[in-house]
Formats: C-alpha cells, sequence, structure tokens
C-alpha cells in the first residue's frame, strides 16, 4: 500500500522549499516538475484505485488529546478534484513564462495554495479541513495582495474580510458540531454516521452556519460581492487558480455538509432556490460587464449556482454530477482567464469595447477564449457537457420539471457570449494592432487547458469508472 | 540523598552564577565576556530543567522551592525566553554592563517564581523579578523615566495587595505554604476571609498580568519603554504572574474552584474584548502590540475559566507560544523603531525595505491573529475546545469571534506593510535577525506539529493540578 496523498504533500512542501533556496533562476523549472510529478502520482492512483491496490486512509498521529489525527482518506471525488487542481495550477505556473517578474515568490504561494487544495480535497476530519482552508485562503490573500493591479488595495481587503468571516463561522460550526456529537470528535465518516443525534435546531443552525461560510467562497449571490473585485484585480495566475481551485473549496465543503448532516434533506429546496437565484442574477449581471474577468468572473458564479443545484437535488447523479461539474467548470475558467490574459497581455485592455478585432493577430488567444464559452455553456465534447447532463438528470428527478430552470439562465448567457464575442473579439471587420505578442508560455498553458476540457469531455469514464456509474 | 536531588542543587547554583555574574558586570566592564557567560549560564539552566523535568520527580529543595514538573517547564522556558531578550538588548542604547547587572537580578526573580513553594518565596521572588526591570527601562534614557516611574507605581501596589492577600490567607494557611486549603472535600464554611485573600491574589496578580480592570497601565509603559523591555514585559512578566496566579489559584484555592471560575470567566471576556478593540483604534503599531498582547492574555485565560487539565494544558501552551511570538515581533519593532519607523502609515511600503522583516512580522501577527497552521492556532484551537469540554459554549463562542475581531488590526499592519510603495533598503543587525528566525522557527515548526509542545504542556498541567 503506497500512501500517495503523503507523498504528495511531501513532494509539494519539498518543491515549496526548494523554490525559495534556488528560485531566483529554476523557479519554473522546479515548480514545474513537481506539479508533473505529483500528477503522475494521481494518475497512478486512478489505475490504481480501481485494483484496489491503494490505501484509501492514510493517517498519522497528530494532537492525540483531541483526538486529531492527519487522516486523509483518497475518494474517487478527491482524486478528481486534486488532478483537477493540479492540471490548473499547473496551467497557471507555466502562463507566467521564464522570464516573468517575482515568478519565485508568485510560485512559491501557488505551491503553498496547491498544497493547501490536496490536503482540502482529502481531509477526513473537520480540523485539517479547517486549517487547509485558512492556508489557502491566505496564500491567495498575499497573491492579490503582492501582485495584484492597480487596484488591488480594495480587492484584497474584500477578499479578506470575506474570508475571515467564512472561516469564522466554519470555525464556529465545527465548535458546535465537536459539542453536540455524543464522543467529542471531528471526525467526517464518524459525525455522518452519528449526526442524527444531534437535535435538529442544532444542526439547522450548524447548516446554516456552514452554508454561508461555503456560500461565500463558491461564491453565490448574495455572498458574491467580493468576487469581481478579487478576480479581476489579481494577477492572471492568480484569478486561474482562485476561480479555478479556490471556488472548489467552497463547493466541496458544500458536498461535504450536504451529506454530513441529515437536516439538509428538509433544507434542499431553499437550497435549490437560492441556487437558481444565482443562476439568473450572475447571467444577467455578466450581460453588464465590459470588463472580460468580471464577466468571466460572473459566468463562473452562474456554474458555482449550478454546481449548488447539483448537490442540493442530494441524489447519486447530481453528487457526482457536481463534482464533475467542478472538474469541468475549473477548466474552463482556467482557459477562460488564461485567454484574457493573454489577450490583455497582447492589446494592453480588457474592455469588450476596445477588444474588437482581436482575432486580426491574437488568434490564439481569441480562439482559446471562444472555446472557453464554448465549454462553460457546456458543448458536447467538453467537459461541461457531461457534467450538466448528469446534475439535470439529479435535478429533474429531484424537483421535478423545476430541476431544469436553470438551463434557461446557461442558454441565456450562451447565447448573450457568442453574440458579444462574435462581434468584438472575433470581429473580422476591425483591425486591433499589438502591444505585445503572446509568448510560447502563454500558449502552452493555453494548450494544457484546452487539452484537459477536451480530454475530460471525451473521455468522461476514466473518472467515472471509479465511481461505478 | 537521591541523585537527583544534586540535580536541583546544580540549578542553584547555577543561579548563584548568573548572580555573581551579574555583580561582576559593572566592574569589568566587557560586554561580550558578560553576554556569553550570561548565555552559557542560562543555557545551562534550561539544560538542568529540562532533566528535572524529563525525570518527572517532585521534591522540595531546603523547604522553600519545589521541583516538579510545572515549575521545571517554566524555569527552562523562562531561560530560553531571557536569553533571547538578552539578545535583543546587546546594542540598546543603554550601557549594557548595568543593563546585564539588573537582568540578571530580575532573571533570577523570574525562574524562581514558579519553583516557590510558599507565599513568601512567590512575593518575594515576584518582587525581584519586577523591581529591577522598572530601572531596566530606566537606564536607556531621560525620556524613559516616566514610563519606568508608572511601572514601578503599578507594582508597588500589585506587590501591596498580594501582601494584604497573604496577610488575609494567614488564618487558614499558618506556614504560608501553597498547600491547598480547606478540605479535599469541600471549601471551609464560612470562610469569607479565605474568598476576599483569593479575590486579593487575582487582583494583585492581574495588575501585573494585565487582565482588563487594571491594564490601563499597559500601553503607556509599553510604548515608553525601549521595544527590549516591551518584549520582556509582555513575553516574560506577564507570564510570570499567570504562572504565579496559576499556582495560588489551583494548587492552593483548589476547592474553591467553582468560584473562581466565574472570576476568571468575567475578567477573560472583559480583557478579550478591551484588547482587541481598543487595539483596532492604533496608529502607533508598538501600541497596537500592547493592547493585542493585552487581548492575548484575555485567551490565556480561557483555559484558566476551563478550570480541567485540557484548559491548563492549552493555557500552558498559549503562554509559551504567545512569548515567543512577542519576542519575535518586538524584535522586528525595535530594529524599525531604531530608524524612525513607528505608526502603521510609515509601515508602508515595508516589504521594498526589507523582504525579510516584513515576512517575519507578517507570520508572526498571523499567527497572533490564529491563523493555520502557525503555532498561535494550534493554542487557540486548544483554548477553545477546553472551554467546550468543560460546558463553557458561551465562552468559546466569544472567544473565537474575538480572535476573528482581531485579524483585523492585524491585517490592518500587513496591508500596509505590502502596499506598493518603493522605499530604500535597510539592513538589519544580525542579533535582532536571529531573535527573529528562532521566534519563526518555533512558531512554524511547532505550529505544524504541535504534539510534542502539547505533551509537555500537559505534564505540567497534571503535576500542578497534582493529577
Amino acid at each position: 500500500m503506497i500512501q500517495i496523498l503523503f507523498i504528495s504533500l511531501i513532494t509539494i512542501a519539498i518543491a515549496i522549499a526548494a523554490n525559495i533556496i534556488f528560485g531566483r533562476k529554476y523557479s519554473q523549472h522546479i515548480s514545474i516538475a513537481a506539479v508533473l510529478l505529483v500528477l503522475i502520482y494521481m494518475s497512478y492512483s486512478i489505475s490504481a484505485f480501481t485494483s484496489g491496490s491503494l490505501a484509501v486512509s492514510e493517517s498519522l498521529p497528530y494532537i492525540s488529546s483531541l483526538g486529531i489525527s492527519l487522516h486523509f482518506t483518497l475518494t474517487p471525488i478527491s482524486i478528481m478534484l486534486i488532478t483537477m487542481s493540479l492540471i490548473v495550477t499547473l496551467a497557471a505556473i507555466v502562463w507566467q513564462g521564464i522570464r516573468g517578474a517575482n515568478t519565485r515568490s508568485i510560485n512559491s504561494l501557488l505551491l503553498l495554495f496547491l498544497l493547501s487544495a490536496i490536503g482540502l480535497f482529502a481531509s477526513a476530519n473537520l480540523f485539517l479541513f479547517y486549517i487547509f482552508w485558512d492556508v489557502g485562503v491566505i496564500s491567495v490573500f498575499f497573491i492579490i495582495r503582492s501582485f495584484g493591479s492597480a487596484s488591488r488595495d480594495v480587492a484584497s481587503k474584500n477578499f479578506l474580510i470575506y474570508s475571515i468571516f467564512a472561516s469564522a463561522l466554519l470555525l464556529f460550526a465545527i465548535m458546535l458540531i465537536y459539542f453536540y456529537t455524543p464522543v467529542g470528535s471531528f471526525n467526517i465518516s464518524y459525525i455522518t454516521a452519528h449526526s442524527y443525534e444531534i437535535p435538529i435546531d442544532i444542526q439547522e443552525s450548524i447548516f446554516m452556519l456552514m452554508f454561508i461560510a461555503f456560500a461565500i467562497k463558491m461564491p453565490v449571490f448574495p455572498f458574491h460581492s467580493w468576487m469581481p473585485n478579487a478576480y479581476s484585480d489579481a494577477p492572471t495566475s492568480g484569478s486561474v487558480v482562485i476561480a479555478g481551485v479556490l471556488s472548489k473549496f467552497g463547493a466541496y465543503g458544500m458536498l461535504v455538509l450536504f451529506y454530513l448532516l441529515p437536516v439538509a434533506e428538509t433544507l434542499k429546496t431553499y437550497v435549490y432556490a437560492i441556487a437558481v437565484v444565482s443562476v439568473f442574477y450572475s447571467a444577467f449581471a455578466a450581460m453588464r460587464q465590459n470588463d472580460l474577468k468580471k464577466m468571466a468572473g460572473y459566468t463562473s458564479m452562474i456554474e458555482s449556482g449550478i454546481i449548488l443545484a447539483g448537490i442540493a437535488s442530494l441524489n447519486y447523479l447530481g453528487e457526482y454530477g457536481s463534482v464533475y461539474m467542478m472538474l469541468a467548470h475549473g477548466f474552463t475558467i482556467a482557459l477562460m482567464f488564461i485567454a484574457i490574459g493573454s489577450l490583455e497581455f497582447a492589446y494592453g485592455t480588457r474592455s469588450i469595447s476596445i477588444l474588437k478585432g482581436a482575432v486580426s493577430s491574437a488568434k490564439s488567444a481569441s480562439y482559446s477564449f471562444m472555446l472557453a464559452i464554448f465549454g462553460s455553456t457546456g458543448m458536447p465534447l467538453t467537459a461541461g457537457f457531461i457534467a450538466e447532463l448528469m446534475i439535470f438528470i439529479g435535478t429533474v428527478s429531484a424537483f421535478g420539471l423545476y430541476g431544469i430552470v436553470p438551463l434557461a439562465g446557461i442558454i441565456l448567457l450562451g447565447a448573450y457570449m457568442y453574440l458579444a464575442a462574435s462581434r468584438s473579439i472575433m470581429s473580422t471587420k476591425e483591425k486591433l494592432s499589438e502591444v505585445g505578442i503572446i509568448g510560447k508560455s502563454q500558449k502552452a498553458a493555453m494548450a494544457i487547458a484546452i487539452a484537459a476540457v477536451l480530454f475530460f469531455g471525451v473521455f468522461p469514464f476514466i473518472f467515472l469508472n471509479m465511481v461505478k456509474i | 540523598m537521591a541523585s537527583i536531588e544534586y540535580f536541583g542543587y546544580a540549578l542553584f547554583a547555577l543561579l548563584a552564577l548568573l548572580a555573581l555574574a551579574a555583580m561582576a558586570a559593572p566592574f569589568h566592564r566587557r560586554k561580550k565576556v558578560s553576554f556569553v557567560l550570561g548565555a552559557v549560564i542560562l543555557a545551562a539552566i534550561t539544560l538542568t530543567a529540562s532533566y528535572l523535568f524529563a525525570s518527572g520527580s517532585s521534591f522540595y529543595l531546603l523547604n522553600i522551592f519545589r521541583i516538579y514538573p510545572f515549575s521545571m517547564l517554566f524555569v527552562g522556558v523562562f531561560s530560553i525566553l531571557l536569553l533571547l531578550v538578552m539578545a535583543l538588548s546587546y546594542d540598546a542604547p543603554g550601557s549594557f554592563d548595568s543593563f546585564f547587572m539588573l537582568f540578571g537580578f530580575a532573571a533570577l526573580g523570574i525562574v524562581m517564581v514558579p519553583m516557590a513553594s510558599s507565599l513568601i518565596g512567590l512575593l518575594l521572588s515576584l518582587e525581584l523579578a519586577s523591581i529591577p526591570t522598572v530601572f531596566m527601562i530606566a537606564i536607556n534614557g531621560k525620556k524613559f523615566i516616566e514610563s519606568s516611574v508608572k511601572l514601578l507605581i503599578m507594582s508597588g501596589i500589585a506587590i501591596s495587595i498580594l501582601v494584604f492577600g497573604m496577610a488575609l490567607a494567614f488564618p487558614y494557611d499558618a506556614q504560608l505554604s501553597l498547600v491547598q486549603i480547606g478540605s479535599a472535600s469541600g471549601p471551609i464554611e464560612g470562610s469569607y476571609l479565605a474568598l476576599l485573600a483569593l479575590v486579593l491574589f487575582i487582583g494583585g496578580l492581574s495588575i501585573e498580568a494585565a487582565l482588563f480592570p487594571f491594564n490601563l497601565w499597559v500601553p503607556d509603559v509599553y510604548e515608553g519603554a525601549p521595544a527590549n523591555m516591551s518584549a520582556m514585559l509582555s513575553g516574560i512578566n506577564k507570564k510570570v504572574a499567570l504562572v504565579a496566579m496559576m499556582e495560588i489559584s489551583f494548587a492552593m484555592f483548589a476547592v474553591y474552584s467553582s468560584t473562581y471560575v466565574t472570576i476568571f470567566m468575567v475578567l477573560s471576556i472583559f480583557t478579550m474584548f478591551f484588547g482587541n478593540l481598543a487595539a483596532m483604534v492604533q496608529k502607533s503599531v508598538k501600541r497596537l502590540l500592547a493592547y493585542s498582547s493585552i487581548s492575548q492574555a484575555g485567551y490565556i485565560l480561557v483555559g484558566f475559566a476551563a478550570a480541567s487539565q485540557y484548559g491548563l494544558e492549552a493555557s500552558i501552551f498559549q503562554m509559551i507560544t504567545h512569548s515567543f511570538m512577542i519576542i519575535g515581533a518586538f524584535a522586528v519593532i525595535m530594529f524599525l523603531e531604531n530608524q524612525g519607523i513607528k505608526t502603521i502609515d510609515e509601515y508602508r511600503g515595508m516589504s521594498s525595505r526589507n523582504r525579510y522583516l516584513s515576512i517575519a512580522l507578517s507570520l508572526l501577527l498571523l499567527s497572533m491573529a490564529g491563523v493555520p497552521p502557525l503555532m498561535g492556532f494550534d493554542g487557540k484551537f486548544l483554548l477553545f475546545t477546553s472551554a467546550i469540554k468543560s460546558d463553557l459554549l458561551a465562552l468559546a463562542f466569544i472567544a473565537i469571534l474575538n480572535s476573528f475581531l482581531s485579524i483585523y488590526y492585524y491585517g490592518k499592519v500587513i496591508i500596509a506593510m505590502y502596499q506598493p510603495k518603493k522605499e530604500e533598503r535597510i539592513v538589519a543587525p544580525k542579533a535582532i535577525i536571529a531573535v527573529i528566525s528562532i521566534a519563526l522557527f518555533v512558531i512554524i515548526i511547532f505550529g505544524m506539529y504541535p504534539q510534542p509542545i502539547i505533551s509537555i504542556a500537559a505534564k505540567a498541567a497534571s503535576a500542578l493540578l497534582g493529577i
């Protein structure tokens, strides 16, 4: 039995140390090598998982007086999400190029964030979940704070305030759970087995606290107002990981929450209603944006809403559909932000109204952007299609015909975005002169994201075989 | 005589040596000699104490000192902290020779507080710990006199309240030893005097530990004193008072626990809120840290209020944690203050002045705010769970709330440091870098793997409670 997760975490930790020591020259090499190495571990674990030669549960004693151990479990869900975070972070690291400014610091923070993502998606107790959650938040805060665009002051403050509020609620909820479970415990599987013993009103308040905490991170209407600034003022590699991976912290937490407490069964309709409102709100908000990054932010919020709808359906297809959606959304939004970052690099602006005729010279970025739009509307052969299919079957079986309502939001936005993009970026009437030339590293990053979007759209069974759908 | 007792005597020989070295310092006037001598002796004390701690033995020495894991843990920790403060003070403006003389005696008192086995011993060592500190502030120059006089007055008041408490405790404890008052089954009936004595003890020690109603001297003194002395006051002297409070309440007045749990709870809540709310409006970073260290004492009291093995364990853990954090933070501040950088506004663009210092200060502040995986988080987490285990859910929630309130002002400093503003580079002296690095190392390593500190804290706590 190989303890894949410990090895992965240690690999990343060594890479961070190596990055700090040798990073002046070899930051890119070290970071990319480390991520690729962990990606190899993960692909091994996918094959080993089906044959059963994998340590599913890895545990080391940590704080024995509270019964806390470094306890990780490797489930299909965690394998999917970890693979997604690895590929997204890889694209973010590659995007910067070898000669980029501040690569050493950004890469160290990105790797730290990756470490927290791996730990969070695999943690088997709420204590570790909370620790990795906060490590992720703090590293993202420093990415925005130190390397963001000119108006990062407001963005990083908003991000910090919302995140701290979320962390506080999460810690409150964890303490409540610890207090009310028969033998105070942080272990997720133990709590799941014994949560029916928690009084129903306490369950409701725990659910509320955790729901708000996770909804802030996803983000879902009405807890999203940190999102537009944070996405638009972060550096491109930062936006990629915030939208691609950090928002999945919230989504994954929501998934854990729904299967943690039995009270979720009675509250799921309300949650579904919030999800639907969120989808339509963000669809209309996206139409009003002129800044491409903000538009991409609202697009990602639509998909967060759909993920929430899938989770709220509380059935098998909804659950795995939303997990697959997290995966698909990670890739498509990464592609979108990378394409936007490259467009900005090429033309010095992110405004849709100015970017008319961008396709004339920055072909790679423009076509990648179009592909990202297709991917986020769930075109067949992209990963989003499989996910939406599963989610909507799930929601329809849970909520009847109301389950199909969010689809209208996607179609609405899809139609708008095709129109907007074809009028401005893909327009052949105008010509735009370049400020910079998109380099190899940026093209490589786009290639990674495109490959991931298409690969997991064409071969969904790689993951779905693990859960035997 | 068992061979382990020789180590006890060796400890006292080392303390006597420290006093001798301290007295000799103003005569030979060799900075380096005093420093090396002091460092070697303190290191030897740490080693002896850790050996005695590991042996787990418990015995009385000369009838006035008690060697047991609780006292040995704090002797070891305090001597490491004293070493850090000494390294910080090496380049301080005042003369190091006279500093070292006073420092030696203060160290003697500080190390003797956890070992004292009688109220007289406790009082004398507390006084020995606090009086030299006053002059250690004053020798740095005229502008520090105000701060030192304030400290002198406050410690005078504290000592007199303690003496009054001792007088009231006398009828119940004629030897003035720290043994338990009342029978094991319950408190003495109609024992208002005993309760009054307890309250006076807690009140007197609260002045030195800067708990809520008695904390108004703290910001002035910390801000007026040189930063190395602020580090000593908040990193060591405050913990000394808390140690004395632990001994008096959990050893001597153990059967009155239902009474003082309420007292500690109220003190804790007010101290946390006062410290955090007042810190939010500060402009000077040093003053901000003074208020933050008030609120940290409030968190430590959460463990006292839990009044259980877990609670004391968590409190001891947090006391060790906070000492390292605050000494590291004051080390950064000391250096910046010498460069004329004092207010949060002046901290803008720190990351371009000196990247290492700004990373270090950010990590130390994040640890104080309780962000994982740093040691401050582990301490707070242990404290909150201990409160929950003792059914103090409301207290735990208030503490969590405060912990998140505090991120506001710590974040303010961090955000200011990373403001995009180009400043010229400054280089810190090696002694300060060394102290900061040690503090940082402890905070990060034991933050990620807290079990060693937790188990020694647990051993000390169970020794104190006599379990």
